[in-house]
């Protein structure tokens, strides 16, 4: 019977946490970018460099968590269990590093061999992950809307990963393909199916439980991922078809799915049971508020793109509305919304409860030893936390001024980035540390 | 309630100690002078139906369910061990309190609070799940499970 077996529950230590502290580099890298690149970087989404930054944000730190989190969350929170956890996570985590790295350098120099390098790397460890993920879910008979969503999220993520490698075989000169139509399908699988679907499952567990809110209405986890999956395939469907006016209209839904579980995800956060605001909270929040502003914007854009020469006269008049809404700012300030205001800062978040519960949990398991195990405030103290959040919701702010007005704010952003997330690996490192002092304790 | 399914009803008295646990948190936020003793009151009544909701789970629940499957080392067997982590944790915040260390309490609560919600993860969609499928008699294992836990479930 697997499910004995499963709530023997976690995986070592060792196979989350190499996730968790990998991706902060990934988030230096990216800040390290920004500051070499300049304003350059946000001339218009298809630079070389904002390619790169792109990929290490999404590639790098957002799948990189994401994936570590799920090899602790599967076997604890629905009981799938991976076979051999460790020796998977060590191949797939060697596998994502090393083919986020490539690819960001293959954008940076159009080289075809980086673009081959990195669609291996990054073909092997995503199929190998979700074959393993796939196959521990398939064993078990429980269906939470939680384990539905997951399964749909690594739908999504293979679909992104197939679209990703085509793109890759384009760039490289291989296959001949409408690239930019397949971008957009590209991205939107990533980030409203993968990140969307995924951030869903685990928000219906983790918002209610953790920070004693209502739970989600039961309308909406019923059918949140099944229509956003619905959305995505008839736009992409409509959109190779070459119906991009009714294409967009499915593009639009799905930018209103979204916004909707923030706005929802937001509202059950305001009427929270718990005292005081922390860290994570503070960053779910700020996640969920940027979330909603960056669909408000994707809509309101494409509204104002779709209708053109129709636009109120005075917008047509101001050179800076045309140029915000007509040149690349717009998905720019889109794009830095979502990624970093969105998606990093509520992985930023989630790492402050994950991490520390787990150096307290596997310091618990090990062999008793004189001293108390350290409790999670031990492992790692708020004020530290707070600090380096609030670096990251300044280095957010940046970022998005970065994009409208890049030659002021470019460098400034890239820094504050790069120092945001020196600190988060800081802290990280400070929680591990306490880990590795506690087995050096003399035994009780 | 004896057409609630063991998981409604259980799932239904982890909601009830979630609001205790919060109610510590909003007395020593309140502030003020008494503020300490209010919080060590308001544990007390935490603490005493996490008790209760332990034992009506160890002496009635998981022995109908290993009775029913034969499996006495299975899932029941880390439940019990997790009770155990919380019952030390209770221990260690309700030391705080008297010691009048509201910053140590946050940190052994904050703790606590985590376990306890992976805990009810597990047992909300794996277990009682189970439990309701193999348990003959389950509306009357519910009954008796009221009378142990009182109005608190509801």
């Amino acid at each position: 019977m697997a499910v004995s077996l499963s709530l023997e529950q976690a995986p070592p230590f060792a196979a989350p946490l190499r996730f968790f502290l990998t991706a902060p580099l990934f988030g230096m890298a990216a800040g390290l970018l920004v500051v070499v690149s300049g304003d350059e970087i946000f001339a218009s989404r298809w630079t070389p460099a904002a390619l790169a930054l792109t990929h290490l944000v999404t590639v790098g730190f957002m799948l990189q968590v994401m994936i570590g989190a799920l090899f602790q969350l599967l076997p604890v929170a629905t009981g799938a269990t991976m076979p051999r956890p460790l020796s998977i996570a060590r191949f797939v985590h060697a596998a994502l590093a090393t083919g986020a790295l490539l690819l960001a350098a293959a954008f940076l120099t159009h080289a075809a061999l980086l673009f081959a390098l990195a669609a291996t790397a990054l073909g092997a460890s995503v199929l190998v992950f979700v074959a393993a993920a796939g196959w521990a879910l398939s064993r078990i008979d429980t269906a939470t809307a939680s384990v539905r969503d997951i399964r749909r999220a690594l739908f999504a993520l293979t679909l992104t990963l197939a679209l990703g490698l085509a793109l890759a075989a384009g760039l490289a000169g291989v296959l001949e393909l409408p690239l930019l139509q397949l971008v957009d399908i590209h991205l939107a699988w990533g980030l409203a199916g993968w990140g969307g679907l995924l951030l869903a499952g685990i928000a219906y567990i983790v918002v209610p439980m953790f920070q004693l809110t209502p739970a989600y209405p039961a309308w909406f986890e019923r059918s949140y991922s099944l229509a956003a999956l619905a959305f995505l395939l008839a736009w992409s469907a409509l959109e190779l078809a070459g119906r991009h006016p009714l294409a967009q209209l499915f593009a639009a839904a799905t930018a209103l799915g979204a916004g909707t579980l923030a706005a929802i995800t937001l509202w059950l956060q305001t009427q929270s049971k718990r005292a005081k605001l922390d860290t994570t909270q503070q960053c779910w929040r700020f996640a969920m508020a940027v979330t909603i502003g960056g669909c408000v914007l994707w809509l309101l854009a494409s509204a104002l793109l779709r209708l053109g020469e129709a636009r109120p006269q005075w917008m047509i008049e101001s050179a800076a509305w045309s140029q915000f809404v007509d040149g690349s700012n717009w998905t720019l300030l889109f794009g830095v919304l979502i990624l970093a205001g969105g998606f990093m800062t509520a992985i930023n978040g989630m790492l402050y409860k994950i991490v520390p519960f787990l150096v307290w949990l596997h310091a618990r398991n090990a062999a008793r030893r004189v001293k108390a195990v350290p409790n999670m405030r031990q492992v790692l103290g708020e004020p530290l936390m707070l600090r380096q959040a609030r670096a990251h919701f300044l280095a957010c702010a940046l970022l998005a001024l970065a994009a409208l007005w890049p030659s002021h704010f470019a460098l400034l952003a890239g820094l504050a980035l790069f120092v945001a997330q020196a600190l988060l690996l800081a802290n990280l490192l400070k929680a591990t540390t306490v880990y590795r002092r506690y087995l050096q304790e003399p035994l009780a | 309630m004896a057409t609630a399914s063991i998981r409604d009803f259980m799932a239904g008295d982890h909601r009830h100690c979630d609001d205790l646990f919060a109610a510590v948190e909003a007395a020593l936020a309140k502030g003020g002078a008494d503020a300490l003793t209010a919080a060590q009151v308001a544990f007390e009544a935490f603490r005493a139906a996490m008790e209760a909701h332990f034992g009506a789970e160890e002496t009635q629940l998981f022995p109908a369910f290993e009775q029913a499957t034969g499996m006495s080392s299975g899932p029941t067997a880390v439940m019990r061990g997790e009770h155990e982590q919380m019952r030390e944790l209770m221990s260690a915040a309700a030391a705080a309190l008297a010691a009048g260390e509201p910053d140590d309490y946050a940190g052994e609560a904050e703790t606590l609070l985590i376990l306890m919600q992976q805990h009810n993860v597990k047992e909300e969609s794996i277990l009682y799940p189970m439990c309701d499928r193999q348990i003959p008699a389950a509306a009357a294992l519910v009954a008796g499970l009221g009378k142990t836990l009182g109005g608190g479930a509801q």
